[in-house]
């Protein structure tokens, strides 16, 4: 018997949808018989790839280049969705980006190009997309666990998380009026490129192993999964939420280096 | 002015404005250290320069690539390619 596709006919706007977590975002939707509109920052060749395989699964698939950076690309993007599908349900906020650098090395053009990508193109992008969801709708932000705890040289990004799940709150009261349902998930070190730029060459799959209770580090899949529950009708009562996807690493005094007993070291001495 | 002078130009244009060092000498042999340009400079050459001629520049391919002259070089590489 065919699976059900409990998102059918819905249209979603995932933002830096071309690849990594995005990617697996926008493919998880698809399967859920959603039409997809996939923005990306610069490479075509892998947002139309990722479209394509969207497409495989028999629904809709639309890519669109804007920087996110940029006010005047933000509303570009959501003229051509407006002209090209009329309406929007689904806004996952996807899209970052941010200079690798301790608090006292960076400069301000870091931290507003940071701010503007991670943060504040929320805003904008929800400004304009919930005056398409006409009939209710979802919206989901991407932050990280960066956003509570501090690592190094992730001070921008993190700052700028905390400021995303703020706004998702705020939002989520604003906008419950209107039938939109704001959440947001916040996942813990996922093997990616961008996880390497901050980990500067150490093991991070090796160490989470050891580390992390669920035995393993987080994929973009496990993200993808709960993104799509929180754009589900079974998810409505669930308001203003950031939901930690970590396989309980946040809940351990285990950290990043720490050894275990029968390694020599101790918990909460990491 | 010949199509590929017009591609250094633009390369040189984009590089000076976005490094915000108007009056800097600018050579092949200049280098993006030269420039002081850091890794938020080079992310928004690229893009400018995509833009510029609708091209999708390989963070990898550019990693071989050691001044202006490699990079002017590369970038006219890619417009050909383009067609």
């Amino acid at each position: 018997m065919e699976k059900e596709r409990s998102l059918q006919g819905k249209v979603a706007l995932i933002t830096g949808g071309s690849r990594g977590i995005g990617r697996a975002i926008t493919l998880k939707l698809a399967a859920e018989g959603v039409d997809v509109i996939i923005n990306y920052f610069r490479k075509k060749s892998t947002a139309e790839s990722t479209a394509q395989e969207a497409r495989a699964g028999g629904v809709a698939a639309h890519t669109i280049k804007a920087n996110l950076g940029e006010p005047e690309k933000i509303e570009s993007m959501f003229d051509e969705i407006e002209t090209r599908f009329g309406k929007l349900d689904i806004l996952v906020s996807n899209a970052a980006t941010g200079v690798a650098r301790t608090a006292l090395e960076l400069d301000d053009r870091g931290w507003d190009w940071t701010m503007d990508v991670n943060a504040k193109a929320f805003l904008l992008c929800a400004q304009r997309a919930a005056k398409l969801m006409l009939n209710g709708g979802k919206m989901v932000t991407i932050s990280s666990l960066g956003s509570r705890l501090a690592w190094p040289i992730y001070t921008a990004v993190g700052v700028s998380k905390a400021a995303l799940e703020a706004l998702t709150r705020y939002l989520s009261i604003e906008l419950a009026p209107r039938g939109i349902c704001v959440n947001g998930v916040a996942a813990g070190a996922i093997e990616s490129e961008a996880l390497k730029m901050y980990t500067e060459g150490q093991d991070l799959s090796q160490i989470s192993l050891q580390t992390t209770p669920a035995g393993r580090m987080v994929r973009s899949e496990d993200v993808a999964n709960v993104v799509a529950f929180l754009c589900s009708d079974e998810a409505v009562m669930i308001r203003g939420q950031i939901i930690v996807i970590d396989g309980g690493l946040s809940l351990t005094t285990v950290g990043y280096g720490a050894k275990k007993d029968d390694e020599g070291g101790r918990l909460g001495a990491p | 002015m010949s199509a590929e002078m017009s591609i250094e130009e633009k390369v040189k244009s984009i590089v000076l404005k976005i490094v915000r060092k108007p009056d800097i000498d600018f050579a092949a042999t200049t280098t993006f250290k030269d420039l002081n340009a850091d890794s938020l400079d080079i992310v928004q050459m690229l893009v400018a320069l995509e833009d510029a001629y609708d091209i999708e520049i390989d963070d990898q391919e550019l990693q071989e690539v050691t001044n202006m002259g490699g990079f002017i070089d590369y970038i006219k590489r890619k417009v050909a390619e383009k067609g």
